[in-house]
Order: structure tokens, then sequence, then C-alpha cells
């Protein structure tokens, strides 16, 4: 994997100011410090020794104690004046210190005392190190769901612990469930509880204002491995292809809904494919959004939602009357 | 001799040679002695070269000035800038290095992803000992992509620059050029927003960055506006957090819209407790009257709760979707709104529709 040539610098740079505050740092340290192989730290060591100020006879060139390298111990001798750390640019403070926000504000009141503190130790530095530049930029991170609920998660979670879920799914079934938790992916938009379900025999993505009770098993957790699950469910290339045509307000669906290609119609109007694996949430999409809805294709989607919405009004009986109804008087 | 000096080598060597550098380094100075710039095969090559490692030397933070000669025009120098140079003095903890990690992993932006990641490589050298991942165990916080209008428009924050762009309005659909004072960009359920004054309107306005159109273009100075002091901005982008919560009386078919039954409420009293006589009362008049007699049919196959809600759209949304699973017996303006969304659902399949809006 080609590493580009200013991460790598950064990184370098970066080993010079930890070497020179830390005398004799083993490669397997260096590695786990800067999150990368001993191979990758041997290279850049390497690389550090052969560079130094113009001239590069050997007392221009950084350097290390040869005998101490041997035994995998590396020890800064000469820095070349390059030991103080490189400040923050003013974007990468914002990321950093923003993110930091973030989390402070959903996840802390979720965490122990101890691990709240080092969250707000980190933010407390990191805005005294680089001035109050990030205030540019405000995430509200969404952390919705029964505290008990998120309690249960918290716990299973730090305890490695089995939990047992009452679950309803977009569809409207509900159904329980014991389930290994893997880790609690937090979005600006929901949160979701990657588990293995044993009931599905498979790895789910469970949204966490979906999630009506947990209760913490006795039952340590499997050990799972972690896949990079995207945040959202994805369809499947195999699923039902159904094409919208919406007015302009609607154009939130474009932007949450995964579809497959948008296209703009005019007057604000667009045109929107996507590919539904589950009906029902393809009908409650509908009824939901019937309104900006100018044109749906196959034609039998649209009749399932006008059904389910003519079902739903006789329900209504005398309620399905315009305006105010008449209030008895107290 | 080795063939061609490692781009990352070549970089360190700039680096290292402008911090030592006891006055400044000319462009000839550099090509002639700095290693790797030796590899440029001709004076054009080296040019593109050096300012290419010049830009990227910058874009990470380090503070290259160009010191002009006493002598003619192509008698520039460089110099790194030692005061701009250094972080303020800061020691982290493994324990909150672990925290920046995740910090780290937080964006999925990718150019805000890329700042994250050099600022934890800058911050790891200040670092205590080595990363210790078990603090944060299991928690995954993530944002998603911004956009391309993203990177311009947080510059233009930071620079207090005014810009334009071209936007497509969700209420209208119409597609106008804008120009806005930026102050503050916000990521909100789901959707990432700026905040700012519209100039043409002379008021706050909020645009949510999916919907502009092309570039995002810097027009005037930096330093051209004030950001307000206590800028709510959320409050500009018209979030539910500053509505009333009211209660919703709904009559949900047994075993279904689990989902509406878990944030049920057991005593309407419940979220009542901060507000004002006023406000007590009006609460109290969106309650249900279950003694109603034309609620009879409904209340006999039924369970009644109460759900507390602050938008009256959301809420509307999500109950026409439940379709005659749930319906609305209080209160009236919210059922005025699912009826609403279901006559319209009703009528989808009455015509093909040509384009017009149905009876």
């Amino acid at each position: 994997m080609a590493e580009r040539a200013t991460d790598r610098l950064l990184r370098m740079l970066g080993m010079i100011t930890y070497l020179d505050r830390h005398a004799g740092v083993p490669v397997e340290q260096l590695a786990e410090q800067f999150g990368v192989s001993t191979r990758q730290v041997v290279e850049d060591i390497d690389t550090l020794w052969v560079t130094g100020t113009p001239g590069y006879w050997p007392h221009d060139l950084i350097d290390f104690d040869a005998a101490s390298y041997d035994e995998g111990v590396v020890r800064l001798v000469e820095s070349r004046g390059m030991t103080r750390p490189l400040r923050l640019g003013t974007r990468e403070a914002v990321a950093l210190i923003a993110a930091l926000r973030a989390m402070r504000a959903a996840l802390a009141p979720g965490l122990d005392a101890g691990r709240a503190a080092v969250l707000t130790s980190a933010l407390d530095k990191l805005t005294a190190a680089t001035g109050e530049a990030a205030a540019a930029v405000d995430v509200r991170l969404a952390v919705e769901g029964a505290p008990a609920v998120i309690a249960a998660l918290g716990e299973a979670l730090s305890s490695a612990r089995r939990l047992r879920l009452r679950y309803v799914t977009a569809a409207d079934v509900a159904s329980v469930r014991d389930v290994d938790p893997i880790r609690l992916l937090t979005s600006d938009e929901h949160s979701y509880l990657q588990a293995w379900c044993y009931r599905a025999g498979d790895e789910r993505l469970f949204r966490v204002d979906r999630v009506l009770e947990a209760e913490v098993l006795d039952a340590p957790a499997a050990a799972h491995a972690v896949t990079a699950h995207a945040a959202t469910f994805a369809p499947g290339p195999d699923d039902e292809l159904v094409t919208l045509e919406l007015a302009s307000r609607a154009r939130w669906i474009a932007e949450q809904v995964p579809v497959e290609s948008v296209e703009n119609l005019p007057d604000g109007a667009f045109r929107v494919a996507l590919r539904v694996a589950d009906p029902a949430w393809l009908r409650h999409l509908l009824l939901q959004t019937a309104r900006e809805v100018l044109a749906v294709t196959p034609a039998r989607v649209a009749a399932d939602a006008a059904r389910a919405a003519r079902a739903a009004l006789a329900a209504y009986g005398e309620l399905a009357v315009d305006g105010e109804p008449a209030r008895p008087v107290a | 001799m080795p063939a061609q000096t490692h781009p990352a080598e070549r970089l360190l060597n700039l680096v290292i040679a402008l911090v030592n550098t006891a006055g400044r380094l000319t462009k000839e100075q550099i090509r002639s002695t700095v290693a790797g710039y030796a590899d440029a095969p001709t004076r054009d090559a080296f040019e593109r070269m050096f300012e290419r490692d010049k830009d990227a030397l910058r874009e990470l933070g380090i503070p290259i000035l160009t010191v002009a000669g006493s002598g003619h025009s192509d008698d520039v120098g460089y110099r790194v800038d030692q005061e701009a140079y250094a972080l303020p003095a800061v020691e982290l903890t493994a324990g909150e290095l672990g925290v920046l990690s995740l910090a780290g992993q937080f964006w999925q932006d990718k150019s805000l992803r890329t700042d994250a990641q050099r600022a934890l490589t800058k911050l790891r050298a200040v670092g205590t000992a080595p990363v210790g991942t078990d603090l944060v165990a299991g928690l995954a916080p993530r944002v998603r992509a911004a956009g391309d209008a993203f990177g311009p428009l947080l510059d233009a924050v930071q620079a207090r620059q005014v810009v334009t762009f071209t936007y497509r309005a969700a209420s209208t659909g119409d597609v106008l050029d804008r120009t806005l004072e930026p102050w503050r960009l916000l990521a909100r359920g789901g959707g990432w927003y700026v905040v700012g004054r519209d100039r043409d309107r002379g008021a706050p306005r909020s645009f949510r960055l999916s919907r502009i159109e092309g570039r995002v273009r810097p027009v005037g100075e930096p330093g051209s506006f004030e950001i307000p002091a206590n800028l709510d901005a959320a409050a500009i982008v018209g979030g539910s957090s500053s509505e009333r919560v009211r209660l919703a009386t709904l009559a949900l078919r047994p075993e279904r819209a689990s989902a509406l039954r878990v944030r049920a409420v057991e005593d309407g009293a419940a979220v009542h407790h901060d507000d004002d006589d006023d406000d007590h009362a009006a609460d109290l008049a969106d309650l249900a009257d279950l003694a109603d007699p034309r609620l009879a049919p409904l209340l006999a196959h039924r369970d009644v709760v109460q759900v507390p809600f602050a938008g009256i759209g959301d809420l509307a949304d999500e109950v026409a979707g439940y379709a005659d699973a749930v319906v609305v017996l209080a209160p009236p303006d919210l059922r005025v709104a699912v009826l609403c969304r279901l006559r319209a659902a009703a009528a989808l399949d009455a015509a093909p529709a040509t384009g017009g809006s149905g009876g």
C-alpha cells in the first residue's frame, strides 16, 4: 500500500520529537505509538538516519545509537534541531476538537466518571494548545433510545456480556433475540448497535431507538471479528428496483435514503431509483411522503400504499373529518 | 548513488535545511545543496518539484517564510518561521491519546479525516506512552461526509470571507445564486448546514450543504464581517429543540407500533414539569376526551398510549407510515396532519400522475 509522502514525513518528524522525550524506545513501542508496523518503523529510522542538513557529512546527520538499535531499541543521539513538536493547522484542530466536543456531549452521560474525565481533559488540553478556532464546526450526535436501554448496552459493551434484546424492525415486526455486542455506532443521524445475532446466525445492526428492551445476561459475549460495517443498511442488487418522481420538498429522500440514482426534473422535482428489500419499508415511505409523490413505478407499489391508506382512513371513522372537531365543554 | 530519493526523504531534508538555515536559502542553494533535488534533470523540473514540495509542507502546517533578498527580484529565499513552527507545550496521557484516536476515526468525510489523522500523528509525538484502546472499547462515533462544499466553507468561516454559491431551495425548487457571510457549520440529524448572514436578504439563514450545486467561491477580502458573539446557530437551522414538548394520544392495534409504545409515558404530567401555567393549560387541551362516544369503536380493540412529541410534521410522518395500526385521538392538529398524508396516499393509484398534483 502506497502511503502518501506527506503522511510519512509527519510521522518521521513526530518520531524525532518522541524519541527526544523518551530515551531508548523499543521498536515495538514506537510502532504502537504511531500506529504502524515494526517494519515501517525500521524503514522510517533508516531514512531518518541518512537525512540532515546540507553537506550531509556525518556530523550533519540525524543520528541514533547503533549498538542500541542492533538490540531493537531506538536511542536518539543527534536531532539536528528538530525536536520541537509541530503545531496543528487550523483545520486539523477543528477536525479533532469538533469531534471531541460532539463525543463529549453525546457519549459522556453513558460513560463512567473516569472515562468521561479523560474525554474532558483531552478536549481541554487540545483547546488550550490550539486556541479557540474550533467553534466553526458544531456536530450533534444522535443518541436516541430509552435511557435504560442505553445504560444496558453500555454495561454489556464494557463488561463484554451477552444481551437479550426485544427489537422492532422498520417493518414493525417485534422479536426477542440474544446478541453479543461488538460496538456502538453513533452517528449524526441514528445510533446503531453492531452485534452478533444468535437468531440470525450473523452480524446485524440494531437501531438503538428500536430496541424496546435490553437485558444484560450473565453469559460472557463470545469474541467476534469487527467488520468494517457501513453504519446504515445497504440494499442488495437483487432487490426490486422502484422509481419515484418526487416534488422538491421530498429532497431529503435523495439525501438520506440509499438511492441508486437521482435525476433532476423541471420545477425542482426529481426522480430517484432505489432498491427495495422490504415492501413494508417502502409502503411506510410512500404513506409519509404521498403529498410529494408525482409518479411511482411499478404501479402495483402505488396501489399497495393507496390500499393501506384507505384502510387507515376507514379506521378513523367519524374522526376523519376536516377541521377542528367539536370539543365537549368541561 | 541511488537513482531516486524517496519523496518523504527529500521533504524531510528540505524541512531540516529550512529550519537550520542561519538566514535563508535561495532556490539555487536548495537545488545544489539539499539532498534529493539533484534528481531533477532540468531547471523547469526542479522548479515544479520545489513548488510542489513547498505547497505540501505549508499544507502540513509547516510555516515557510519567503524572504526577499537585497539584490534583484530573483534573489528570493526561504526559511521556516521558528516562532510559528512549534505546538505550545502539551503532554498527553495514553488515555487521552486513546480518546483522540477515536476522534481521528470520527469523520467519514475524506478531507476532514485526513486533517484529523494528521493532527493525531503530530499529537502522538507528545504522548507519554503507547495508546491504550480499552478506554474507548466498543464506541464508534461517526459523522457522514459533508461533500465538496465543506472545505471552502470552513476556510471562509475561519477567514471571515464572504462566499457565493448556487443553491437549490427544497421548499420551492428554485435554483438561485446566494451570497453569504458564513458563520458556522453544523451537523444535525443526518445533514450538514452552513449558517450565516444572507447578504441579499439581509438576515440570518441556513443552507443545507447537499443542496449547494457546483462550487463555493470566496469573494472579497478576509476579515470582512464579524461573527455574532452569542450565535445560536442551531436555532437558525430550525431544529425541534426549541419547540414545546406536547403529548399525542394514540390508539394502537395490539402488538403493533412497538417503536411508539416504547416512547409512551405513563402519566402525561411527566412532560409538564418545567412549563408555566399558560403552557400547562395548552397541554391539557391536547389530551383526548376518552368519553367522546365517537372514540368508542376505536377504544374497543386498541391500546391507548400517550407519546411526547415536539414537531408535528415528524410525528405525523411516522404515524402515517403505520397506516391503520395507529389512529390519532388527540391533539386535533396532529390528526389533521396525518389525515392529510393518508388522503394523498389513498389517491396514489387514482390516475397515472402526469406531472400535476392530484385532487
